[in-house]
């Protein structure tokens, strides 16, 4: 068990290093011009040459991978660009994260608190009409693109409830739909994958022997199926805290909350460079942190994960 | 022989299963009666009814099945009239328990086998939970594990297959059941374990006094364990008598094709006996003797009408017309008279497959 | 979807027609299915006195006939026509793969129909000269105009097939490049470590922001979209058919295979592939919708092809700039309405034909 910790945290820290590394040289790859937004065209040779001198820009790029990596250990997130010049990221985020964070949590607590359920039900009632309404909410919920659904929800629900627009962080009926927008993907993820995994244990040989040695049809559902059932959906956790982040993203400019999602996109439509790489890597480490929680959570629900290799997994 | 009490009957039972819209016979008006305290095996190919048959009797048929009629009487009940939950569970586990074919999945990954033990003897005895424990270390001594005290709080994936196994026999003793159904018991299992499993499943039996129904498409099992034999092909009984009568005196087509393609009896330089063809499909109605078009020596009205039991002895009765006094004399096949000369060479090595 | 149903008039009527043959069809299944649980099949035995009014010529050898004995068991099983009757089975999905077809074949060949308008072109009222913005839907321009007067109508058939285009050739880039590479990671065991390494590394990253990165670092045209598209979409199919070539690959059947001298290749084509039909053609029938819902994603962060080309990522994000305006939300709606049509048929189609095809469900 410690060993199979300690090599998923040595894993994650791996990932953490490769993955930022990839990033950061992927970003070098850039065409020249982008680095200058739209006024690309009107500076002149040597005003490029000293912008890129002033920001390190013209050095070789492994010392600016060293240089970048110095700053980050000591918290340097470097400055803003464009966004607001010079001005450090840090800063800017620290105002930021809070309200990504509060909302994402909500959400996810949300989703979990409705989606198993809901899942565990639907399989419990399979072929039942509750179940038939349930799957196609889904079908349809799962088929749109994010960007459609929210848009919907966004235009009709403000409309039929009378809820505003916009988020006012000191007015609570301003999260319910930034909420809801955010959980709805993530409620019918889980409630599939729930209802599949339970309907597919259902099935399986130790069922039938409980329920021959007399264990009757609740507990049965509770104490052997659903637990069974939700081991898998542990390692699914992380890969939904990755959509909550996506879901985020969008909802956060939708809705104009003024969190790290929403500048993001801010920040991609203005071309400030190192403001976009900050944010993706934040989002790519906040990946990497749930992936690994996921399987610390699976560890800990499933007796035999010590014995098994992650790769070999199911 | 006789006179013996009866404990489970089956009377005419005819089960359903739709699949994608079409409706598949599975069991073809079979009747039955389970003696108290015998050891039966129902014997057969795959897809002969042999496991639906018993499943039956638990109501852990598959959802796309139904009992289109007949009867199954036990203790005073018509469990084939169960429809609840609430009906079984006074059956289930309590008075007939199930050990099934495949032991590395048949037990809960998730929790201890002690506390899978414990869960039959909470619900089926009404124990408390440290009374149940210290009946469920008893029971995995009963079954062979040793060090019951630290096995209890390991986990299914730490034993072996026939470790397994026995669990899952110690969860079925547990509940403290009248019948026991081994469905396949060693199927899944090396063929060392095989027997050892088999000769624990006997002394089990013994020692709770439970009448035990095997079912296996393995006639090794079933000379090592069987007091009556019960041969299924298509849904439906076709011979059924003591083991010695359908070893030594089988008079259905079928019992002696099965019986010819035992590998013991192979002749060295000669091909195995094989029965030709497959068992029909179950989707259509049947004319006649299911077994006809793959029985060499059919008669035309093995394709016309559908034999009744003719009775061979008190205890052994056979669906074949081939024993109507009107059917020309037809000799069993030669090779299974050798049965009789492996028999007395065998006596004290006993069979070991 | 209700909001365009009267603008196609001949294709609905069509689709009712084929609507009503197949109904008749389904019709006459029924019956036969009906006719064949009646047929009571014979279970009480014959009384004695039945037994003995039996002729004794009837217990005379029938003879044997090997083929006879073979043919209880003979089964007409195909496994693609399985897949297709069981497939056609399903109604919803039968709807919809009609309409899908007529809505994308419309799509396509709407240019060629007489009196359609330019998708780029800007209209001028005739008289005044002005620009005819934002008019609201009629019968000279279906689906109104938008901000600067091009016809809408035109723009969203124009948008459909750029969009359709985009997802059908990532969906394609997926369906061989991940089938390439799933099949080498899980058949050769030297790469396998390597590879499953590497992925669990990027599949920490959500897939969307590895999309976001690229497509910030490639300036946006339907190149760029389709490469950063493609770069994301394989992985996950690729991980799907190692995984399930490394459940297969040791199967009896492959080994006997193996030993038989059959060549890996065969073996993967004709001992492998078709395990997997079912799932493949899912992600396959998914990568569309997923592509067009990407598209429409990047174009709302600000990554998406330029105004002047049509896409339906374009159409809703100028749809969605008017959304407050209610007397032009007809703008967002016709737009999204498309998108949500073709993206919910294929999830639907795509997931009733892996049912299909997946042998488990066929009898």
């Amino acid at each position: 068990m410690l060993e199979y910790i300690a090599k998923r945290t040595l894993g994650a820290v791996v990932s953490l290093f490769i993955v930022i590394t990839l990033i950061f040289l992927l970003l070098r790859m850039m065409p020249m011009e982008g680095y200058f937004g739209a006024e690309y065209d009107k500076l002149s040779e040597e005003t490029r040459a000293s912008m890129l001198a002033e920001k390190g820009l013209d050095k070789p790029v492994l010392t600016q991978l060293v240089e970048f990596y110095k700053n980050l250990l000591k918290g340097d997130l470097g400055k803003s660009w464009i966004f607001r010049p010079n001005y450090p990221i840090a800063k800017i985020l620290e105002k930021k994260i809070p309200y990504s964070l509060k909302i994402g949590l909500i959400s996810m607590a949300v989703s979990l608190l409705v989606g198993i359920p809901l899942g565990a039900m639907m399989a419990r009632f399979k072929g039942k009409l509750g179940d038939k309404i349930g799957t196609a909410f889904i079908a349809i919920v799962e088929a749109l693109p994010t960007a459609v659904l929210m848009l919907f929800v966004q235009l009709y629900f403000s409309s039929w409830f009378n809820l505003s627009l916009l988020f006012d962080k000191d007015n609570p009926s301003t999260w319910i739909l930034p909420i809801l927008s955010i959980s709805l993907l993530s409620i019918c993820t889980y409630a599939m994958w729930m209802r599949r995994y339970m309907i597919d244990n259902i099935n399986m040989d130790y069922v039938k022997l409980a329920r021959a040695k007399g264990v009757r049809g609740g507990r049965i559902m509770f104490l052997h199926v659903f637990k069974n059932a939700f081991v898998p959906m542990a390692q699914f956790l992380p890969g939904s805290v990755l959509s909550t982040i996506i879901g985020s993203i969008y909802v956060e400019h939708l809705y104009s909350i003024p969190g790290t999602g929403g500048l993001l996109i801010d920040v991609i439509q203005r071309q400030d460079n190192t403001m976009v790489q900050t944010l993706v890597l934040l989002y790519a480490a906040i990946g990497i942190i749930g992936m690994f929680l996921g399987d610390l959570l699976m560890a800990l629900l499933d007796p035999r994960i010590s014995f098994v290799k992650k790769g070999d997994d199911r | 022989m006789e006179n013996r009490e009866i404990i489970l009957s089956v009377k005419n039972l005819n089960v359903r299963f739709s699949l994608r819209g079409k409706s598949l016979h599975a069991i073809r008006g079979v009747s039955l009666d389970v003696f108290k305290g015998e050891s039966l095996a129902i014997v057969g190919e795959s897809g002969s009814g042999k496991s639906v048959l018993t499943k039956n009797f638990i109501g852990l048929l598959d959802k796309n099945g139904r009992i289109d009629s007949g009867e199954i009487l036990y203790a005073g009940m018509d469990l084939a009239k169960f429809t609840t939950e609430k009906e079984w569970a006074k059956i289930r586990g309590k008075k007939i328990a199930m050990v099934m074919q495949d032991p590395m999945t048949s037990l809960n990954p998730l929790k201890t086998i002690g506390w899978q033990i414990s869960e039959a003897l909470i619900l089926n005895r009404g124990m408390k939970r440290a009374e149940a424990k210290a009946a469920a270390i008893d029971i995995l001594k009963d079954v062979g594990i040793n060090e019951p005290q630290r096995r209890y709080r390991q986990y299914p994936h730490e034993f072996s297959g026939g470790m397994r196994q026995r669990v899952v026999i110690a969860i079925a003793v547990a509940c403290g059941p009248e019948i026991l159904i081994c469905d396949e018991p060693t199927t899944a299992l090396d063929v060392t374990i095989q027997s050892q499993i088999l000769g624990l499943i006997k002394t089990l039996c013994r020692k709770y006094e439970m009448t035990t129904i095997y079912i296996t498409h393995d006639l090794g099992v079933v000379a090592n364990v069987a007091d009556r034999i019960a041969v299924m092909y298509a849904g439906d009984i076709v011979e059924i008598g003591t083991a010695d009568e359908v070893f030594f005196n089988p008079q259905h087509p079928y019992t002696w094709a099965l019986l010819s393609s035992l590998p013991q009896l192979g002749e060295k330089g000669k091909e195995l006996y094989s029965i030709k063809g497959t068992p029909p499909k179950l989707f259509g109605v049947i004319k006649g003797d299911a077994f006809a078009p793959r029985n060499p020596q059919a008669l035309k009205i093995d394709y016309l009408v559908r034999p009744p039991y003719f009775e061979v002895s008190p205890t052994h009765k056979a669906r074949t017309w081939l024993l109507d006094p009107r059917a020309p004399k037809i000799e069993p096949p030669e090779i299974i008279k050798r049965l009789h000369d492996l028999e007395q060479e065998g006596e004290a090595g006993e069979a070991d497959e | 979807m209700a909001a365009k149903k009267p603008l196609f008039n001949r294709q609905m009527r069509r689709i009712s027609e084929l609507d009503a043959n197949i109904q008749a069809g389904l019709a006459r299944e029924e019956a036969e299915r009906a006719k064949q649980a009646e047929a009571e099949i014979e279970t009480v035995d014959y009384t004695p006195e039945q037994i003995a009014a039996l002729d004794p010529a009837l217990f005379e050898p029938a003879g044997f006939n090997e083929e006879d004995a073979e043919r209880t068991g003979y089964s007409n099983y195909s496994y693609w026509a399985s897949t297709f009757k069981n497939f056609w089975r399903n109604k919803v999905a039968r709807v919809l793969i009609i309409a899908l077809i007529a809505v994308l074949l419309f799509a396509f060949l709407q240019p060629i129909f007489p009196g359609q308008h330019d998708p780029v072109t800007i209209n001028n009222d005739p008289e005044t000269g002005i620009q005819l913005m934002n008019l609201a839907p009629s019968s000279e321009y279906w689906f109104g105009t938008n901000a600067i007067g091009q016809d809408l109508w035109a723009r969203v058939w124009a948008g459909t097939r750029v969009s359709v285009f985009i997802g059908l050739v990532v969906a394609l880039s997926d369906l061989v490049v991940g089938v390439i590479i799933g099949m080498i990671w899980g058949y050769v065991r030297k790469v396998d470590k390597v590879m499953t390494e590497i992925y669990n590394v990027i599949s920490n990253v959500p897939q969307t922001l590895i999309l976001i990165l690229v497509s910030y670092i490639l300036r946006p045209s339907i190149t760029t979209i389709i490469i950063s598209m493609c770069m994301v979409g394989w992985m996950a199919m690729a991980r799907f058919i190692r995984n399930q070539v490394v459940i297969f690959r040791d199967r009896d059947f492959n080994l006997a295979s193996r030993c038989l001298g059959t060549s890996t290749f065969r073996i993967i084509t004709k001992n492998l592939l078709p395990q997997m039909v079912s799932v493949i053609m899912l992600q396959t029938a998914l990568a569309i919708p997923g592509a067009i819902g990407d598209e429409v994603f990047l174009t709302y962060i600000g990554l998406g092809l330029p105004t002047s080309q049509a896409s339906l990522g374009n159409l809703v994000e100028a749809g969605r700039v008017l959304m407050m305006q209610k007397e032009l939300r007809y703008q967002l709606i016709f737009p999204a309405a498309v998108v949500a049509f073709i993206t919910i048929a294929f999830y639907i189609i795509g997931n009733a034909f892996s049912d299909a095809a997946d042998p488990k469900n066929h009898v």
